[in-house]
């Protein structure tokens, strides 16, 4: 199809990136941004802006935390079909409790599951999430949106398109065309090493446009090509190439019970009822034998399997808080003997890098510099897809002129719609976060609609105001949606102090990083919004005078 | 054993700075960067010793990250320093050229 | 070298065809890949969660490379459908058939 193998390259990246920039620019910037998503949910959910606590006593805390969890009416209703006989007034097959934590957690995020009897499918079960402050047990509720880790975390790798997994595997496809326009785009470009610091301002618009984009493109491609890659292995074995749930399900099964024998940590329940050993012993055990291999860390994850049961056992994980890998290290210990079954030895090699992989993507280490360099190759990546659609609509927007063709108009809007608008939906959300009523019913719901209403706003703007753009001129809407940009972003902070009095003074004062954070950032993104609206402003009012000067063509 | 954090925080400042300086010499070591910052190319043997600077520069960068962390997050940081570093170049490279004649102040300017 | 003769010029038709070619049969190869893989090193004595991985982050760039290499490649869409359906078909009942020795 193509002459050669540099044409066909060019192909690709061209076509395939102007279609699939749209999705990556969304997993760049919400990627970008979930960096910080805790921090987020802090400035979303005031009533959360405490210091992140450890692991708090599984006795004292955790356990009142756990008996209280039931399944939620909904999901019960909805599995009423699949089970022969009745459904169970409280369900106490406790199939797990869990709880996660890193050192960015002031709330504690606590997990059950149940197994339902007379279930059609055994290993169909019922599930429930709780939140809880880990200095007294509290229950929160779990109805304020985390905007952070419970919205822009989820938009970042499925678009928050549950369908079928729908968002998943369009984010998905998207991350293999983004390596494959990384590749394609080092064949084109060639000179990677000579012109890597190559960025001309000063020339035509495509040429400044296309050095922005080989620049932020190259100096952080190990990074975009990690992110994309990890991203994908991460979801591979069980979304995108589900091997051991389907073709190779017989392989899973066979090393399920493989390990539960040699490892003597049961599969199933026996059936025999049995007590709860203090876990609080053993977590301190835990943390002793970790001490012992010069490892001394806090509890990052703690899982009870099969609790109530003689099959019981619980894991006890260390945080990996001061290494790539998430948790590791797990102690397991016999439910109701509290004895040690067995101590996790130490990781293959594929499983080191597994871990390091996933890992990198994951971040739950405690190195702030590399959180913000990570949120510095994020922006890098949307700077990247962004002067790409520049590009493309500068190169064609003449010739599209001359021929009367709307093509590049609308590839305009929608670029418009996906750069300034993305910031001002995520901006919108957060405006909505401090306006709407604390008690409304659904408050969750409204601020969803609030950033796609904002989103939607965006792309009405843009097509109404790209018409210059059949003519070769640029779309006003760019300036005027950084404006925009400019006074919700500086809305967001004012609303923030008025509605909570966690102003920036006293924020910076009390060194509580997650909210003064976020309103410095806030404040950065006004100031340079505005200095962008105001240079595209000039920029307009000089062609402006040029065109109004005898109709010379404005020199770009 | 964690560093204390005041230590961490020099041991990092000065990764990022090794990283940026070295990403400015091998830049500098070109001759369209040259003529940006002096108005003239610069003799090979300069070239090739400001490549070398440049090369150690990156190394103690990579050195100074080992020494702050544990090695799997030192080299994320160190390879992420090399792109903030390699950016800031540019951008300086763009609009404030003349600065970094600083960082090679035994080079003499076009007349 | 000339291409395989294709039906008289559909642009979009051809692109389209191409197209599917490196995205639907680049995933049935990888498919296929992954699953003789992962297959092998638990016969070989592989943890089966490592086998997966390790199976996985390969084929996740095997499929970049097959997916580059069917948009350059001169051959014509119909053989590229066929090497990469039939390639995957293969595979996948390699990666079976270990799993029947092994089960």
């Amino acid at each position: 199809m193509f002459h050669s193998f540099r044409q066909a390259m060019a192909w690709l990246h061209t076509w395939f990136g102007l279609v699939l920039g749209f999705v990556l620019m969304a997993a760049f910037f919400f990627g970008a941004l979930s960096v910080f998503d805790r921090e987020i949910d802090r400035w979303a959910i005031p009533a959360t802006r405490f210091e992140p606590q450890p692991m708090p006593s599984f006795e004292k805390v955790l356990r009142p935390a756990f008996e209280r969890l039931q399944p939620p009416p909904e999901m019960v209703e909805a599995m009423r079909p699949r089970v022969d006989g009745p459904m169970p007034e409280r369900f106490d097959r406790i199939a797990y409790w869990s709880a996660y934590t890193t050192h960015r957690d002031p709330v504690l995020a606590i997990y059950a599951g149940w197994e339902v009897p007379g279930a059609r499918n055994p290993d169909e079960q019922l599930y429930a999430v709780g939140t809880i402050d880990p200095r007294d047990g509290t229950p929160l509720p779990d109805d304020r949106l985390k905007i952070g880790s419970g919205f822009f975390f989820p938009l970042h790798y499925g678009l928050t398109l549950d369908w079928k997994n729908l968002g998943i595997w369009i984010v998905g496809f998207s991350a293999l065309v983004m390596l494959a326009a990384l590749v394609s785009g080092v064949v084109m470009h060639r000179k990677l090493f000579r012109e890597l610091f190559t960025f001309r301002p000063g020339k035509a618009r495509l040429r400044s446009a296309l050095d922005l984009h080989n620049l932020t493109g190259v100096v952080a491609l190990p990074f975009h090509f990690f992110f994309a890659f990890t991203g994908l292995v991460i979801f591979s074995a069980t979304y995108y190439f589900p091997l051991g749930h389907t073709q190779l399900h017989e392989l899973h099964e066979l090393h399920e019970q493989h390990e539960a024998a040699a490892l003597g940590l049961p599969h199933g329940r026996s059936g025999v009822p049995a007590g709860l050993a203090n876990v609080d012993a053993m977590v301190g055990e835990a943390q002793r034998r970790w001490e012992a291999r010069g490892m001394a860390g806090d509890v990052g994850f703690l899982v009870l399997q099969h609790v109530g049961d003689a099959n019981g056992y619980v894991s006890v994980y260390r945080a990996g808080t001061d290494r790539i890998a998430l948790v590791g290290q797990g102690i397991h210990f016999k439910a109701d003997t509290g004895a040690l079954l067995r101590e996790d030895p130490p990781a293959t090699p594929v499983a080191r890098v597994a871990e390091f992989l996933t890992g990198l993507h994951l971040q739950h280490f405690r190195h702030w510099l590399l959180r913000w360099l990570y949120v510095f190759g994020g922006l890098m990546g949307a700077v990247c897809i962004a002067t790409g659609f520049v590009f493309f609509v500068e190169k064609r927007k003449r010739q599209h002129a001359r021929v009367g063709s709307q093509g590049v108009r609308i590839v305009d809007a929608l670029a418009v719609t996906t750069v300034t608008g993305m910031v001002l939906a995520a901006l919108g959300i957060l405006v909505a976060n401090r306006l709407l009523p604390e008690a409304l019913p659904g408050r969750g719901d409204w601020e969803r609609f609030a950033f796609w209403g904002t989103w939607a706003l965006a792309l009405v703007h843009a097509g109404w105001r790209s018409a210059p753009v059949a003519r070769g001129l640029p779309n006003p809407a760019w300036r005027e949606q950084c404006w925009a940009i400019a006074v919700l972003a500086l809305a967001a902070a004012v609303l923030n102090w008025i509605t909570t009095g966690d102003h920036l003074l006293r924020t910076l004062a009390a060194g509580y990083w997650p909210v003064a954070g976020l309103d410095l950032a806030l404040l950065a993104v006004a100031a340079i919004a505005a200095a962008a609206g105001h240079r595209l402003g000039r920029r307009a009012e000089a062609a402006a005078r040029i065109g109004a000067h005898g109709g010379e063509a404005a020199h770009a | 054993m964690p560093e204390p954090q005041i230590a961490h925080g020099w041991l990092l400042l000065g990764a990022m700075l090794a990283c940026a300086a070295g990403m400015a010499w091998l830049a500098l070591a070109m001759d369209v960067h040259a003529r940006q910052v002096w108005g003239r190319g610069l003799a090979p043997a300069m070239a090739k010793g400001l490549r070398v600077l440049g090369a150690l520069a990156l190394a103690a960068g990579l050195w100074l990250c080992l020494l702050a962390d544990h090695p799997t997050m030192a080299v994320l940081v160190w390879v992420m320093a090399l792109a903030v570093g390699a950016l800031a170049v540019a951008l300086l490279l763009a609009w404030r050229a003349r600065w970094l004649r600083a960082l090679a102040p035994w080079v003499r300017r076009a007349a | 070298m000339s291409a395989t003769p294709v039906p008289a010029s559909h642009p979009r038709l051809r692109i389209a065809a191409r197209t599917g070619a490196a995205v639907l049969g680049g995933y049935a190869f990888t498919w296929g890949f992954i699953a003789a893989c992962t297959a092998l090193a638990v016969k070989l004595g592989m943890d089966f969660h490592d086998a997966e991985f390790l199976a996985s982050a390969l084929g996740l760039l095997l499929f970049l490379a097959v997916f580059l290499g069917t948009v350059a490649s001169r051959r014509g869409a119909l053989l590229l459908w066929g090497v990469l359906l039939g390639g995957g078909a293969l595979l996948a009942a390699a990666g079976s058939l270990l799993q029947a020795s092994i089960a």
